[in-house]
């Protein structure tokens, strides 16, 4: 990195026509000096003409000469950058399985752009995108795209002209904006209220968290609008807020409740309580702001962080160990993007594993519909074929314990 | 790592499995993939090392596209030098020369204003040569400084990382909206996340504006004379895009000639026997061949010449092939896209635009046989506490029907995971929590997905799943 930043400072610095175009200056003021001359003294005209040869000739020359600085500092940069490159070869189309599908890579796009709220970059988008709509080209697993073309056409189309998505999302920034920028939770709360049941249904504790930290707020002195006020009225609008919002949550929250109520003993002194965690807690704004993210998009089927991220990343993450697999794969004359399954490991962090995977011990292969884990009696978990391979349809010894069990006693297992 | 936690009644190989004292244990214990990786390939440091050199596999056009554009950029400045001088060595020795033979003072003083004015026209020249290499040169070491700041990040977890991935995003998408000729929102978006340094939104607009003077234009002009000014890289790539061009043009002029004729009345000779006669028409195809017989006849497809000249016989209209597909208006779209073909290859650009390679290998890393399953539950809808899978996300589903998926040689589950009596899977904590919070009463336990009023069981129906 450091070899070529130095070369390009140095094609920045004097390699370039800088020198060349003095020259040139140079040369155009030969020719003026001659015909101030010419003008002045006439008669001398052929001899200043010809005195003036020689001496234009060698200006360009040097004009030219001047040229090699960044001749070769251009040259030696595209060596640098060779080394650099050297066995990283530009991806073939053999590592594209998408071209086939334009309209869902767009669809893709315009989801994407409408969910980092870049509104307008995505409505001049969809307006491009729609008055010159991309060609479908031939990939590995498609040979034929136009078969599918006018279906996919269709599918993107609803997202595509869709304004209910950039409503959505209007919507969740405006909620955002407030709890960020504003300090307000109140358009959180009401979004959270509307969807209680939902909420409740998946698990999610973002009610309570929005409602706890308004009564975190108003104690410590802030009115409902995120506004400071008379800090002494605080742990009493708390204590009024608590009353009349926090019924709902006495069941679900009850030990959350509770420690609330309990700070109220400290109201005079809370920052030397044992309750001071909740009371100045930097990231709480971050926190509810994020799992208000997520749950809002949830809501949608969507993921909180953008897929179209996501898969990029693990998409550079993943493509060395592909590229390595395509060279190998070539003298086989099969490409990785037309296999049913990757014939590799790709090594991804943790945080990029979204499901779980179930790979048979017995077999190696990973659980499918069609071929499901199942669990014998003793707890192990093998999957179907691996199960019928065994068992034969009779009874079977466990191959990891000594527990004998019939088949029909095993059951799938739902990861 | 077998420590029962607090289902221990339910732990079914202490309390059923006898086990013969005489052999080994068979039972390995379970494996808790989520939290070690047990293939000895992978630690949990080598799968969150960040190797910036491999990542580098999608940035080559990154740094090559700026190089090659200020190589052009100085082969253009080279060639109005080297013109330049050649223009006005020989205007002033003739000059001289006039001047010695008897011209008078103002003939001399006339000619020297004309060299100093072609002299100022070249220097201006230049120097938007200049302006253009530094502006390029600049550019070219912001992204060596984007590069080098990935060098600085030594893990995948890192936030220093995801910003860097974040704008690299924007690059890809930036790049593949220059590619479909997308300007508008390739600028807005370049502008908006301040990445202009870093994509090359004017050499894409100037190569999308030559495709569509082909493909809608119906014009040769325009990419001949992009083949003139990377004469030289043409040439060593060796490509067929001029001769290409040539031939339409020959084509162009041939079809005006026939179409003409029409109005001359001389060309109704019947089939495949034409003769080049007077008028309109006629002097259109002897142009045509004259244009021919400079800048066909020295191919080396004899065929293609043969067919060429055949079409001075046949008139687009009669339909006869191997002329009517010469004639045919498919062949400005074969045009236009062999142009952005030698376009990208000859700028080190890749055929196909780095966000489909970069999603192709994402998709199917990612990717796992419950993305697009029929069966199984739907899980991600109904649970706060796992995130929805970006395959199983509205944006990526249909795209990723197709790639293949990912391949596991080890399970990834839960720690701990507990079979309740409904079929469905948890892991302890997860159980534990859930029915600590909804106040289940002990000795009992509740589903998560079955919700607060959900059916309860006795603690010892549930069972633990052995996940090897
Ligand atoms: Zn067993
Ligand atoms: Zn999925």
């Amino acid at each position: 990195m450091d070899e070529l930043r130095e070369q390009i400072e140095l094609l920045q610095g004097s390699a370039n026509l800088a020198t060349s175009i003095d020259d040139v200056q140079k040369t155009i003021e030969l020719l003026t000096a001659a015909r101030a001359k010419i003008e002045t003294e006439p008669h001398k005209a052929p001899i200043t003409l010809a005195t003036l040869q020689s001496p234009v000739k060698a200006s360009l020359e040097v004009a030219q000469k001047d040229l090699k600085p960044a001749y070769f500092g251009l040259n030696k940069y595209g060596k640098a950058l060779d080394k650099k490159f050297k066995d990283k070869p530009l991806p073939t189309a053999e590592n594209d399985a998408l071209s086939s599908h334009p309209h869902l890579i767009n669809r893709a796009i315009a989801m994407h752009l409408l969910r980092e709220g870049q509104f307008s970059v995505a409505s001049t988008f969809i307006d491009e995108a729609n008055r010159n709509p991309p060609h479908p080209e031939p990939t590995p697993g498609t040979p034929n795209p136009y078969l599918n073309d006018s279906w996919e056409k269709d599918l993107a189309k609803d997202a595509l002209d869709s304004k209910k998505l950039q409503q959505h999302f209007g919507a969740m920034y405006h909620i955002l904006h407030e709890l960020r920028q504003q300090r307000n939770l109140r358009p959180a709360i009401e979004w959270a209220r509307e969807r209680s049941d939902v909420l409740e249904a998946r698990g999610s504790n973002l009610e309570f968290e929005l409602c706890r930290l308004q009564f975190v707020c108003l104690f410590v002195g802030q009115d409902e609008n995120g506004h400071m006020t008379e800090s002494a009225e605080g742990p009493f609008r708390a204590w009024a807020y608590a009353r009349s919002e926090f019924g709902p949550f006495q069941i679900r929250y009850a030990k959350e409740v509770q420690q609330l109520m309990g700070s109220m003993a400290y109201w005079q002194n809370i920052v030397d309580s044992p309750y001071r965690q909740y009371f100045y807690n930097e990231s709480a704004w971050e926190e509810v702001a994020l799992s208000f993210t997520r749950e809002f998009c949830s809501l949608l089927g969507l993921s909180a962080d953008s897929p179209l991220y996501i898969a990029t990343t693990a998409g550079a993450i993943a493509l060395p160990t592909l590229l390595k697999l395509q060279n190998i794969m070539k003298e086989k004359r099969t490409e990785w993007t037309t296999q049913n399954e990757l014939p590799v490991e790709i090594p991804l962090p943790p945080s990029y594993h979204f499901h779980s995977i179930f790979v048979c011990p017995v077999s190696k292969e990973q659980a499918t519909d069609t071929n499901p884990p199942m669990m014998m009696p003793c707890g192990h978990v093998i999957a179907k074929e691996s199960l019928d391979r065994l068992s034969k349809g009779a009874r079977f010894k466990c191959p990891y314990c000594p527990n004998e069990s019939h088949p029909r006693d095993a059951r799938t297992v739902f990861l | 790592m077998t420590t029962p936690r607090w289902l221990l009644c339910s732990h079914k190989h202490q309390t059923t499995t006898p086990r013969p004292n005489n052999t080994p244990p068979t039972i390995e214990p379970p494996q808790h993939a989520r939290t070690n990786h047990s293939n000895p390939l992978f630690t949990m440091a080598s799968l969150t090392k960040l190797n910036a050199d491999s990542h580098l596999l999608l940035e080559q056009p990154l740094l090559r596209f700026p190089h090659d554009l200020s190589r052009r950029n100085f082969k253009t400045a080279q060639r109005y030098l080297e013109n330049g001088t050649k223009e006005l060595t020989t205007t002033l020795a003739k000059a001289t020369k006039a001047a010695s033979k008897s011209a008078s003072p103002a003939a001399s003083l006339e000619s020297l204003d004309a060299m100093i004015q072609k002299m100022q026209g070249m220097k201006r020249k230049l120097e938007g040569l200049h302006e253009e290499e530094l502006r390029i040169h600049k550019s070219s070491k912001a992204r060596l400084q984007y590069l080098q700041d990935l060098y600085d990040v030594q893990s995948l977890d890192d936030v220093k990382y995801e910003d860097w991935s974040q704008k690299r995003l924007v690059r890809l998408l930036v790049d593949y909206l220059l590619r479909e000729g997308y300007v508008e929102s390739a600028t807005q978006l370049a502008e908006s996340k301040g990445v202009n340094d870093l994509v090359d939104v004017e050499a894409f607009v100037a190569c999308h504006r030559i495709e569509r003077s082909l493909r809608e234009g119906k014009r040769t002009a325009e990419a001949l004379k992009w083949c003139m000014e990377n004469g030289q890289g043409l040439k060593r790539l060796g490509g067929m895009l001029e001769f290409e061009l040539r031939l339409q043009q020959y084509i162009e002029m041939v079809r005006q000639g026939h179409e003409a004729g029409i109005g001359d009345g001389v060309n109704g000779l019947g089939d495949g026997g034409m003769s080049l006669g007077s008028g309109n028409g006629a002097s259109r195809l002897v142009e045509a061949r004259l244009y021919a017989k400079k800048y066909l006849s020295a191919s080396d497809d004899f065929e293609l010449v043969g067919r060429a000249a055949g079409l001075l016989a046949y008139r687009p209209w009669d339909g006869v092939e191997p002329y009517a597909s010469l004639y045919s208006t498919d062949r400005w779209n074969h045009l236009a896209e062999m142009f952005l073909d030698t376009h990208h290859t000859l700028f080190s650009l890749p055929v196909r635009p780095l966000l489909h390679i970069a999603l192709s290998a994402g998709l199917s890393a990612l990717k796992t046989p419950s993305c697009h399953s029929t069966s199984s539950v739907p899980i991600p809808i109904t649970s706060s506490s796992t995130p929805i899978c970006p395959i199983c996300s509205t944006e990526l589903k249909e795209l990723a029907r197709n790639v293949p998926y990912a391949h596991h040689t080890k399970s990834i589950v839960e720690s701990d995971l507990m079979m309740l009596p409904n079929g469905n899977v948890c892991g302890s904590d997860e159980l534990r929590v859930f029915n600590e919070k909804v106040g289940t009463v002990a000795g009992w336990v509740r589903d998560p997905l079955g919700g607060r009023s959900g059916e309860a069981w006795k603690e010892a129906a549930v069972q633990k799943v052995y996940i090897l």
